[in-house]
């Protein structure tokens, strides 16, 4: 079964006034469980919108989501269950960050959902371990940390509701190489141990090539592409249209197949690449 | 959305209204409100409704979007209506009924009604028409460039008019931007499973701390990187400081404040002359 299911979605902001925008159109996709998702385009395709209804906080104008195969519209009073059960960190998570110290800002949503002290306390500890924040760090302000350990702290907050699915938008935005490695190097590994089904919102292909299972691509409100990593780069053509790049290392081994050399079409990360080359290599030298 | 704010919501159509000099606009603004508060008779009121009507359709905003910015104030238009129907003393009484003995009686009189429709009337039309010349009509800066020159001369005693017209600029130019933070941290933390719209006033009250610390928190960062970035620029007050357009007063400009005055003037004709029904 799939964890996350929207189906005929549609949803316009500002409806009926001058500033009408059409923000997703007949969007058909499904969440599948225990593997990373990425969901990528260009700026304004519409993938904050999109993600905001995987857990309530956008109501499509029409059309249906489905968590765990429950329609979480059915009962529109009991919409704060679903946000336990799909875990949102937000565009630039560190600027919701209010409490006095980083403990009792993680602390704050199994507060909410009133988990026992001890719980409490346990996952708090658990999840900031797994991002990367020791004891003391714990203890300090979240005002006084940086940008990219703020990001962190955010992201063990939603880690500790330990919800079905996690989903992030853009969990990387504005981060160095190192940084980008580390969060979405650890978001991977988090899924791996613990099973539950990760939805990443991104631009970078780079990055998606090297941690998603599988891939949906959107332009100007509407669905254009899934697929796995193949199917999905193999379009070229078409994501450039929409305003997106396929992974540089792609066009490589393009201009090296194009010479006449027998290599896969469907490469797209540099590790790969390196491998398929040498064997390449290696076949010239017998 | 209960956010829903029309302040600085221009609309921009290229109308004359638009084109017309800020202090020209700022002058009829004056004078219509004047006019608004001077006005008695219900043929006053019937003009000044005329005026408004007038100007939307010159100013080619949409009716609809005008009436829009009417909704968030629709309590307290109602509310003042109501209270007036039940204060207000007349002569031709309609209604009467003693809900507490030799206490309370409520009585309704003709004159009641009458002065609730014309206050509902007051409040409907002066928003209509300062909404339409301030916010549809005119960017904020013009307004604020407008404001500046008209108080300029004010300069000569000393009171820092120019201060005064950035921090009206910097403040219009953030409501959006503030709104638009407001609703992305309350959704990060519902998100994280709060509530706030069940419990008493004093949970409620709790639950908005994790949305106005991170909100006041970024203010202080965005007032900062302005005042960094309008540093940079060389910033350093009104003195000296020329504009990119400077403003001058057109023929039109002239015909419009002469209008404005008319209008004050034929309120306060009617009022002495018409014999329509008087405001109390
Ligand atoms: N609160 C809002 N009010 C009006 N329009 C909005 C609002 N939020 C988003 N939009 C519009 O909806 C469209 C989709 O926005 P969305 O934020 O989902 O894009 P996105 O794909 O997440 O972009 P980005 O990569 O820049 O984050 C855009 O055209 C945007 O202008
Ligand atoms: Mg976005």
């Amino acid at each position: 079964m799939s964890a996350i299911e929207v189906k005929n979605v549609n949803f316009v902001y500002g409806k009926k006034t001058p500033y009408e925008v059409h923000a997703l159109e007949d969007i058909n996709l499904s969440i599948k469980e225990n593997c990373v998702t990425g969901i990528i385009g260009h700026t304004g395709s519409g993938k904050s919108t999109l993600i905001q209804m995987f857990n309530g906080l956008v109501k499509p104008d029409s059309g249906k989501v489905f968590v765990d195969g429950k329609d979480i519209w059915e009962k529109p009073k009991e919409i704060s269950k679903i946000r336990y059960k799909v875990g949102m960190v937000m565009q630039y998570p560190e600027y919701q960050l209010f409490a006095d110290t980083v403990w009792e800002d993680i602390a704050y949503g199994p507060k909410n959902m009133g988990l026992s002290e001890d719980e409490v306390k346990e996952r708090v500890t658990t999840s900031a371990a797994f991002c990367g924040l020791d004891g003391e760090a714990l203890a300090k302000s979240p005002f006084d940390l940086s940008g990219g350990q703020k990001r962190r702290v955010a992201l063990a907050g939603i880690m500790a509701m330990k919800p079905a699915v996690l989903v992030l938008d853009e969990p990387a935005a504005g981060l160095d190489p190192r940084g980008r490695r580390e969060i979405l190097g650890g978001i991977c590994k988090y899924q791996k141990e613990s099973g539950t089904a990760v939805v990443i919102v991104s631009h970078s292909m780079e990055d998606m090539a090297k941690y998603c299972d599988e891939l949906f691509v959107l332009s100007h409100g509407k669905l254009l592409l899934h697929g796995d990593c193949k199917e999905v780069f193999s379009e070229g053509e078409l994501l450039r249209s929409a305003g997106l790049d396929v992974p540089e290392i792609y066009g490589v081994v393009k201009a090296i197949r194009k010479q006449g050399a027998d290599i896969s079409k469907y490469i797209y990360t540099v590790n790969g690449a390196v491998d398929a080359i040498s064997r390449l290599l290696e076949g010239r030298d017998e | 959305m209960a956010l829903d704010v029309t302040i600085g919501q221009y609309y921009g159509t290229g109308s004359v209204i638009h084109r017309l000099d800020p202090r020209a606009k700022l002058l009829f603004v004056l004078t219509f409100i004047v006019s608004i508060f001077v006005a008695k008779d219900v043929y006053a009121f019937a003009f000044l409704a005329l005026v408004v009507i007038a100007s939307v359709l010159i100013s080619r905003v949409p009716i609809r979007l005008v009436l829009k910015g009417l909704k968030p104030l629709v309590i307290i238009i109602l509310f003042t209506s109501v209270l007036n129907i039940f204060l207000t003393r007349g002569e031709e009484l309609l209604f009467t009924k003693e809900i507490i003995k030799d206490f309370w009686t409520v009585n309704i009189y003709k004159e009641g009604l009458i002065n609730a429709a014309l206050l509902a009337l007051r409040i409907i039309i002066l928003l209509m028409g300062t909404s339409v010349y301030f916010s549809y009509a005119t960017t904020p800066i013009e307004l604020t460039d407008g404001l500046e020159r008209g108080l300029a001369p004010l300069k000569k005693i000393k009171v820092p008019v120019h201060e005064f017209a950035m921090m009206m600029t910097i403040a219009l130019r953030f409501i959006p931007t503030l709104i638009d933070e407001t609703i992305k941290i309350m959704n990060a933390q519902k998100a994280r499973g709060a509530d706030f719209s069940t419990g008493g006033l004093i949970k409620r009250a709790k639950a908005l701390i994790p949305i106005i610390i991170p909100l006041f928190v970024s203010s202080f960062r965005r007032a900062e990187e302005l005042a960094t970035a309008m540093e940079c620029r060389c910033y350093h007050g009104g003195n000296g400081r020329t504009r990119m357009n400077v403003l001058k007063m057109k023929i039109r400009d002239y015909v419009f404040i002469f209008l404005s005055l008319t209008m004050l003037a034929g309120v306060i004709l009617i009022n002495i002359y018409a014999n329509g029904y008087k405001l109390l």
